[in-house]
């Protein structure tokens, strides 16, 4: 009863006709884990989905991995959709897939990243659209549970802070199906009725993060968004991020640091009113006694005052400079005759009367030069001789030279 | 109310200009006084919102 034989393309290509037009197949939701996860250079993903006893290879194309709202590794489940595409060429077929959504324990996860990404594209996150948080409020509404840790915390907190702001309770449930639409409908009842509350506070304490859940709705997020007035979210630890917290215009890590960025220090405040107060008497007294001063400075009978005694230190100055000039004058005299005394000493050292006591003698020739050299005078030549006291003639009867 | 909730951080702000005016070097006996009384009379209306401000704590029931 076979057909007569047919070639493998044949075969394959019959296949792919047979897949391919199958409705089922053409659209199919399949469950299971990912492994043998590649990332292939094109921005293209291959993998397998596999459970207990089968796999399925998977193709995601690049454009569709760009725009996935969650994280794919090694081990997730997941549930992929997508449609059954047979490869001719190898005979395989593949799963190609148009979304992935994290199954089971996941999901939460997924929802949050998926609606994080929307309203972030929507751009409710934009820091321009954020309002800023008023300085002194007059009045701040607290949207919480009315019986939880919450709602203790930041009242206590606004009480020890301040003692000037009022508080309004808006109790909602905060856990639970209803929850996420009652805190969208106080943010909006705040809005139209409440019109002298300048800070809503939304938030409630830790839990898990189903329990924190209606924080991550999407009405909740938009109430926030739309509200005119600031929002500042205060949901679970430090360590939880909402939805919320990414589109009030402040988020606070705690409900009590919510409490802390409503409301001024009233206390400081006083203080720095008494500060003000103290400085601004100061300052007027310096100015008053300054001007009394440069005043006293003006007047006529202190003028003279200081004129006269401007005189006397000018006499004072004026006899100071000429007693300096007169001993300046001594001085330099005593100094010229000093020097006057040493001349003389040398001169006196060298008066020739001091040689001619010791017994020496000079002689002149006829033209009365001193004669220094004996040996040039002339035989009968008259010399005349000087010694200390008294002069002679002599005649010269021989010359030597030496 | 919503007039004098406004007017708290305002009033704040002028008391500190007549302050910083109180400082600068050059200014005349006359503006000095002026801005004496000026500050003095934000510092009580300040100091009277705070005093008179008697914090409500209230929650609201359907």
């Amino acid at each position: 009863m076979a057909l007569k034989p047919v070639r493998v393309s044949q075969l394959n290509s019959y296949i792919k006709r047979i897949l391919q037009t199958d409705p089922i197949l053409g659209n199919v939701s399949v469950i299971g884990e990912i492994s043998n996860l590649k990332f292939h250079g094109s921005g293209h993903v291959y993998f397998s989905l596999k459970d207990e006893n089968s796999k399925v290879s998977c193709f995601l194309p690049a454009d569709k991995f760009a725009v996935l709202a969650c994280e794919l590794e090694e081990g997730l489940e997941v549930t992929a959709s997508g449609y059954i595409y047979l490869y001719e060429r190898g005979g395989s077929y593949s799963l190609n897939i148009r979304d992935i959504q994290v199954s089971g324990q996941g999901n939460l996860a997924a929802e949050f990243q998926k609606l994080k990404v929307k309203l972030e594209k929507e751009g409710l996150f934009d820091t321009e659209h954020k309002k800023a948080i008023p300085a002194f409020p007059r009045k701040v509404a607290v949207v919480t549970s009315e019986t939880g840790a919450a709602v203790r915390d930041i009242v206590k907190t606004i009480k020890r802070k301040n003692s000037f702001t009022d508080i309004l309770i808006y109790p909602v449930l905060v856990q639970g199906p209803g929850a996420a639409g009652e805190i969208s409908a106080a943010i909006e009842d705040l809005n139209l009725h409440h019109g002298d509350v300048d800070i809503i506070i939304a938030g409630r304490g830790g839990g898990s993060m189903e329990e924190l859940w209606a924080f991550n709705e999407e009405i909740v997020a938009r109430s926030i968004y739309e509200s005119e007035i600031p929002v500042i979210s205060a949901v679970g630890h430090e360590t939880d991020f909402t939805i919320a917290d990414f589109v009030a215009d402040l988020r606070a890590e705690t409900p009590t640091a919510a409490a802390e960025r409503a409301v001024p220090d009233t206390f400081l405040i006083r203080e720095t009113l008494e500060t003000i107060n103290k400085e601004m008497k100061r300052n007027l007294k310096m100015i008053v006694e300054d001007r009394r001063k440069r005043l006293e400075l003006l007047d006529p009978e202190a003028f003279g005052r200081d004129i006269r005694s401007r005189i006397i230190m000018d006499h004072m100055r004026l006899d100071n400079t000429a007693q300096k000039m007169g001993e300046q004058l001594r001085t330099k005299i005593r100094d010229y005759r000093h020097r006057l005394d040493i001349i003389r000493e040398s001169l006196e050292a060298c008066n020739p009367d001091n040689i001619l006591e010791k017994g020496y003698s000079v002689v002149t020739d006829e033209a009365g030069v001193i004669v220094k050299d004996a040996g040039a005078l002339r035989e009968n030549e008259l010399v005349s001789i000087r010694a200390f006291t008294g002069t002679a003639q002599a005649r010269i009867t021989i010359t030597r030279r030496d | 109310m919503t007039e004098q909730k406004k007017n708290f951080e305002e009033t704040l702000k002028k008391l500190e200009e007549a302050s910083a005016r109180l400082k600068s070097d050059n200014i005349s006996l006359e503006d000095a006084i002026s801005s004496y009384e000026e500050g003095i009379r934000y510092y009580r209306e300040c100091s009277d919102i705070l005093e008179k401000a008697n914090q409500k704590i209230e929650t609201l029931t359907e």
